[in-house]
């Protein structure tokens, strides 16, 4: 019958449709065609970055990561993964940040005055107070240098150790961008292949950072906007009212006592920190000295008391850090001594028993020589 | 006056649907299934309030800040119904629209009668899907009266830290129940293609549930991670989204049209089957 065959081919359609549709879903969202900009040298292109005032802006930034390190509870935006962080700010300092994890999600807003964090998990705020003084200090060392002189010094910093180049253009966030890529010179020791950032036609704002390493072509790290709405944002957002019922955890930043102050200063003296290498090879090293290792192995062996059911996910105790240490990396030794490396794609770390640390985008080799000449 | 006597004479479609949901609301089956499931919000709800001793969190996710906060309970209810028992009971009402008729010998009185089959099966899903409304509607109505006795709360405190006047709060659940509902449509319609094909109607409930326990073990696997956005199961974790304030569209637009092309995909099956069905 006429009218059955008709039945079956509009709803054969509809099936194909259907399935269609489901692809389209899947398929991440393309960038669409890259816009047409007029060119731009990469040192004014960096130059513009650097004068560039804040704007106000609201949208979504994904991170996608792929670092090859271990996940940490609570935290997507820091493993591997993708997660999404939500933020608005009104581009005079204050701002709204919202990191959804799984079906919860940490809030941290910044009004001007005080800085609220929001944790949906345990239902408690954090106030702290907007730390006016620093940003004078920021604001005052901004307007007493010039802004041209310093990003000349910029550029130059970085062509000091890579090569800077435009890549053409490309849509971020349905945003017309720049490609700045840098790229490490020949002599860099670096697992690096280049770091590619996108910036903002307009606006001269970085919307997406890209770190891409040897031997793969997706990068190992990335992190961009994939919303973006310029212009004033409801001011509603960067105020904070801690709802009621909610615990509200007031932390002063008051100015710190004198034995405070001695105490920090005597732990930063335990550890000796320098840098090793320049540009692209800089290997951070640090030593802990043998007291304050022990000091360290001791809270190590505290027993555990609050091993209780409410202990929050994040919380990693301290007796466990070293444990996680071991279990992270894989344990190397040289004439240095021995220890324990951690590697991602981007970069590595070197624990040595003996308290040492280096730490560097760098391959294993160098982290090696490094800590070698910490004595 | 001739041509009303002359040309045959439909019935109103507006009388058919009604004539259709009125069959499904009194049979008693249905006026228990939905009391059943007026019990969810209740249990969990007092089971929450039992938990609560004043200090921590009652559990992960919405959860934890339910306490004191009553409106949250429907939403936290149908989230915690979606996964198995709404899909069970869209398959329920599925499997008796067609596999139930067949079962009872009253599909085939159906079939020959003078409607059409594409009409007839617009009909059973009408029923299904009105049914699925009606489900979810009175668990979150259920809900936040429960919510609002046991916990109170002035509002609806989101997972941002803001809290929601009123209106707003409703407007919350009201798109809560409306997005589940139609995740509940993409499940109950496979569930109607597979109605079409037997006329036993255990075997469609058997073969959903299975189908979406299934998907829930696929969306585990880490190495699958290609199969993922297709499948309906996966996105119903970003539902949470509602629950989010400024409210993020993305995820829950992404999983509406996820589950619209299941429907588009489940009703052209069905209707394909049926337009072949021999009497």
């Amino acid at each position: 019958m006429n009218r059955r065959r008709v039945t079956v081919g509009v709803a054969a359609a509809g099936v194909v449709a259907g399935a269609a549709g489901l692809g389209v879903l899947a398929m991440p969202a393309g960038a669409g065609p890259a816009p047409d900009l007029p060119a731009v040298s990469a040192e004014s292109l960096v130059e513009s970055v650097v004068t560039a005032k804040p704007a106000a802006f609201g949208g979504t930034v994904e991170v996608a990561n792929d670092l090859g390190i271990p996940a940490l509870p609570g935290m997507p935006q820091l493993s591997d993964g993708d997660s999404k962080v939500r933020m608005w700010t009104d581009g005079e300092g204050r701002f709204r940040m919202q990191l959804p994890a799984g079906s919860a999600e940490r809030t941290v807003v910044d009004d001007g005055a005080q800085v609220w964090s929001w944790n949906s998990e345990d239902q408690t705020v954090t106030k702290l107070p907007h730390d006016a003084e620093d940003r004078r200090r920021v604001d005052e060392a901004g307007k007493s240098s010039d802004p041209v002189a310093l990003s000349r010094e910029v550029v130059s910093a970085l062509q000091e150790f890579s090569e800077i180049t435009v890549d053409g253009t490309a849509r971020v966030a349905n945003r017309p961008v720049y490609e700045l890529v840098l790229t490490p010179k020949p002599a860099e020791r670096t697992v690096l292949r280049e770091v590619r950032v996108a910036v903002d036609a307009e606006l001269r704002m970085p919307l997406r950072v890209a770190l891409l390493t040897n031997g793969t072509a997706a990068p190992a790290a990335q992190i961009g906007f994939s919303e973006l709405n310029v212009g004033p944002q409801d001011a509603g957002l960067f105020s904070f009212t801690p709802p009621a019922g909610a615990e509200v955890k007031e932390e002063t930043a008051a100015e710190p006592t004198e034995q405070d102050k001695a105490k920090a200063e005597e732990a930063l003296g335990q550890i000796s920190q320098q840098v090793v290498g320049t540009g692209w090879d800089t290997v951070l090293v640090a030593k802990a000295t043998p007291e304050l290792l022990t000091q360290f192995e001791q809270s190590g062996q505290r027993p555990q008391t609050d091993r209780g059911p409410r202990r929050a996910e994040g919380d990693v105790p301290q007796g466990d850090i070293q444990e996680m240490i071991k279990q992270l990396g894989k344990p190397v030794s040289g004439d240095w001594g021995s220890g324990t490396l951690i590697t991602s794609r981007v970069g590595g770390a070197l624990i040595a028993d003996d308290g040492r640390v280096a730490l560097g985008a760098v391959p294993e080799q160098v982290l090696v020589e490094a800590i070698g000449q910490v004595k | 006056m001739t041509t009303a006597t002359t040309t045959a004479v439909r019935a109103p479609l507006g009388r058919q649907l009604r004539s259709e949901l009125r069959w499904i609301i009194r049979r008693p089956r249905t006026f228990f299934g939905l009391l059943s499931l007026c019990l969810v919000p209740i249990v969990a709800g007092v089971g929450m309030w039992v938990a609560m001793d004043g200090d921590g969190p009652l559990g992960p996710g919405l959860a934890a800040i339910i306490a004191g906060n009553g409106l949250v309970l429907p939403v936290f209810t149908l989230f915690l119904s979606l996964p198995l028992l709404l899909p069970l009971i869209g398959a329920i009402w599925a499997a008796d629209g067609i596999a139930g008729e067949a079962q009872h010998g009253t599909l085939r009185g159906l079939l020959l009668a003078p409607v059409g089959r594409v009409r007839l099966l617009a009909i059973k899903a009408f029923g299904v899907a009105a049914m699925t409304l009606i489900a979810t509607a009175l668990m979150a109505l259920v809900g936040a009266v429960t919510g609002a006795i046991l916990f109170g709360g002035q509002g609806m405190l989101t997972l941002s830290g803001t809290t929601l006047p009123f209106v707003e709060a409703v407007g919350r659940i009201a798109l809560t129940v409306l997005l589940v509902t139609v995740q509940v449509w993409g499940v109950a319609a496979v569930a109607l293609a597979i109605s079409t094909t037997t006329e036993h109607p255990l075997v469609v409930m058997a073969t959903t549930l299975g189908g979406v326990i299934l998907f829930n073990v696929l969306g585990v696997f880490e190495a699958l991670d290609w199969l993922h956005p297709y499948l309906i199961t996966s996105s119903w974790n970003s539902l949470a989204d509602v629950m989010r304030d400024p409210l993020p569209t993305d995820q829950l637009w992404r999983s509406t049209a996820l589950a619209g092309c299941y429907v588009l995909i489940g009703l052209s099956l069905a209707a394909m089957r049926m337009a072949t069905k021999d009497n």
